[in-house]
């Protein structure tokens, strides 16, 4: 399943590797316990990983992905040494540094400096070593003076800054990091990733966790799912994402199998004449089945059930996206796409298509405004009509509410 | 097995450092305090049990009377290096574990570390007894076998505390047992009594307090500093090197029983 790149060897050979717990509902943890009550009743066992055969190659990159409670942390700790495999092996070459938690080791009472001292020597650095990177570590952590004071009057910003300086200067031949990257200000955060690309280049290979797909697919060049313990596929990272992302849709959709972006007249009373009234707004794909969810660049439709009164000419039908955080993020009509529907009477549905859906992942609420032919007379207006999320298959998030249609070229 | 001790050192004495450092750093005293409690200990305890209740003391080595304070005071260094080490493993391998659960290194460097710090504070306290004897110009070549017992009840100390934290660890209990259990053994190591004063009293006492290993160092203790007569070069030797085989053993049980430490703290 993994690719090996040619002429490198790997950094970390996980053979069928496997970590069974045991559960801590009835453990007799006092003597008097289990002299009163005798041994434990045979414990719940449960299987934090299990059977999972990866191959991490040198100087790569490592995802791992999966809900919370997969078993990615547990399969970290073990690559880290701090757990021991029930069964399976895990050989590593060179020296593994596992960044589980930032500044863990402080003192409180000693200062920066002496930290870096206390914090190499537990990362097993030799002094020496420590002498040789301390400078670096305070330039890079940016405290300055503060270096020279305890700890614990620090930010917690300054903590995890020292604690992170700490970990990625300790030169270790395998990083292990669990859903750490997001520590400090943009600013510390970008030389934190310039950082860990330098550590690639320099042939160190990274191991990471994260929730950040965006955040991963742009840093790994492997990322492995895990789900239940279970390794589900393993490879190139956009195929990975996409993947998780469609499972977790599918188990969303699953398990909220009502939940459909569906939702019907309630009679309240609406600005407007009301000789047409919108009697229901659906999120529907392109066969006019309802839909949890739209996907950004697949088309989809908004499905209004009309019903009119008398007969209305031409009548005029405005569709506001609205985005969650507040702003508007477009209306289209019919007018404006020179459609006509003629004279309109009795129950209709109007579909709206939206081509390559341009929406960015988000909730989106829909506003539906019907005017008469000239635009002037208000018919109905139903704010809140409904509401639905847009979802990303690729695990991309973007910046803003649309991608636009853009070709660059370069002469 | 041993060696890793070696090759882990600047890990133990980091560890070392970090309490040293860090010890008495919010009082204003300091490592005064090191000095001051033991010595109010020995005024307290000297002025009840040699005025209220008239134990007498040995004769000196020197020929020149007898010094109750100088005696518990010899005792109260040993036992104090084994009652120490003893309770510190345990303490210290707990506070351990939030760490021993993010990053892996050897469970028995911090407890390590913290004994050394702790022979540190021996060692202040062996200063205070030796200007007592000058004092008391109580002086022998035999002092210089002070140091082969005291490294044995170090080293027989950290054995048994190795083993006994590292059970702690899965036993809470096992902590305050032990302090009930050091509050008996007190009174069953010749400490606040010449050993003598057992003798032709009830068997059974007299036997377990000379079959407990920790009256044999500080009996040890009693002959090299205050009663300045040799013991026998085997009596030392045996003190040393049953240390250095309870510690070996001691060590050997918590490296096996603590590699799931991870999961137990």
């Amino acid at each position: 399943m993994t690719i090996q790149p040619v002429g490198t060897g790997l950094a970390v050979d996980i053979q069928q590797v496997g970590k069974r717990f045991k559960r801590h509902t009835d453990r007799r943890n006092s003597i008097k316990e289990r002299l009163v009550r005798g041994r434990a009743r045979k414990p719940e066992d449960f299987w934090a990983v299990r059977d999972v055969t990866l191959q991490i190659p040198k100087g790569s990159v490592y995802g791992l992905i999966g809900h919370n409670g997969s078993g990615k942390s547990t399969l970290l700790k073990m690559i880290g040494g701090i757990y021991r495999p029930t069964e399976g092996s895990i050989t590593t070459d060179g020296r593994v540094a596992a960044l589980i938690e930032l500044g863990a080791g402080f003192h409180p009472d000693m200062t920066g400096r002496e930290n870096i001292n206390l914090n190499g020597s537990i990362l097993g650095l030799p002094r020496k070593d420590i002498q040789a990177v301390t400078e670096e570590i305070v330039e890079f952590s940016g405290l300055g003076d503060f270096i020279n004071d305890p700890v614990k009057h620090y930010s917690s910003g300054m903590y995890v800054r020292l604690g992170f300086s700490v970990a990625v200067h300790m030169k270790p031949d395998v990083l292990v990091v669990d859903e750490v990257l997001a520590v400090g200000d943009e600013e510390f955060q970008r030389k934190c990733f310039d950082h860990l690309y330098a550590l690639r280049r320099s042939g160190r290979t990274i191991i990471v966790v994260s929730h950040g797909l965006g955040q991963l697919e742009a840093l790994c060049d492997e990322i492995a799912w895990l789900e239940h313990g279970e390794l589900q596929t393993a490879g190139a990272p956009t195929g990975t994402i996409a993947a998780y992302l469609k499972r977790v849709n599918s188990d969303e959709a699953a398990r909220n199998p009502q939940i459909e972006a569906v939702r019907d007249d309630d009679g309240d009373p609406r600005a407007g004449d009301q000789s047409i009234r919108v009697r229901s707004a659906r999120i529907v794909d392109l066969e006019g089945q309802p839909i949890g969810h739209a996907e950004t660049g697949t088309t989809f439709q908004i499905s209004l059930q009309i019903t009119a009164r008398e007969p209305v000419l031409g009548p005029n039908v405005r569709i506001a996206l609205q985005h969650e955080s507040g702003p508007l993020v477009t209306m289209v009509s019919n007018h404006r796409v020179e459609t006509d529907f003629g004279i309109v009477e009795g129950d209709h549905t109007i579909d709206v298509a939206l081509v390559d859906n341009p929406l960015l992942p988000g909730r989106y609420r829909v506003h539906v405004d019907v005017f008469d032919f000239s635009g002037s007379k208000l018919l109905d207006s139903w704010n809140d009509a409904v509401e639905f999320p847009v979802r990303s298959q690729s695990g991309e998030i973007g910046q803003g509410f649309v991608q636009l249609p853009v070709e660059f070229r370069l002469s | 097995m041993l060696t890793d001790l070696y090759t882990r050192r600047a890990l133990i004495f980091a560890f070392a450092n970090r309490d040293f450092a860090t010890r008495y750093r919010s009082s204003i005293l300091g490592w005064s305090w090191s000095l001051i409690q033991p010595l109010a200990t020995l005024i307290i305890f000297a002025a009840v049990f040699s005025l209220v209740f008239r134990i007498k003391a040995p004769e000196l080595g020197n020929g020149e009377g007898t010094s109750y304070a100088a005696f518990l005071f010899t005792g109260l260094v040993t036992w104090n290096l084994f009652s120490g080490l003893l309770t510190l493993s345990m303490t210290q391998l707990k506070s351990s574990g939030e760490l021993l659960k993010k990053v892996q290194f050897p469970a028995w460097a911090p407890v390590l570390g913290a004994s050394l710090v702790q022979m540190i504070q021996v060692l202040l306290e062996l200063g205070v007894l030796v200007i007592m004897f000058l004092f008391l110009r109580n002086i022998s070549w035999t002092w210089t076998l002070a140091l082969p017992i005291l490294v044995g009840m170090a080293l027989f100390a950290q054995g048994v505390g190795l083993v006994l934290s590292i059970i702690n660890a899965r036993f809470g209990d096992v902590m305050y047992i032990v302090a009930v259990v050091l509050g008996a053994l007190y009174f069953l190591t010749p400490v606040l009594y010449p050993i003598t004063m057992v003798d032709g009293q009830n068997e059974l006492l007299s036997w377990v307090v000379k079959l407990n290993p920790v009256s044999w160092y500080v009996e040890g203790m009693h002959d090299a500093m205050y009663s300045l007569v040799a013991p026998p070069a085997l009596v030392v030797i045996g003190l040393l090197v049953g240390g250095f085989l309870t510690f070996w053993a001691g060590f050997a049980i918590f490296n096996r029983w603590s590699e799931d430490i991870g999961e137990m703290l």
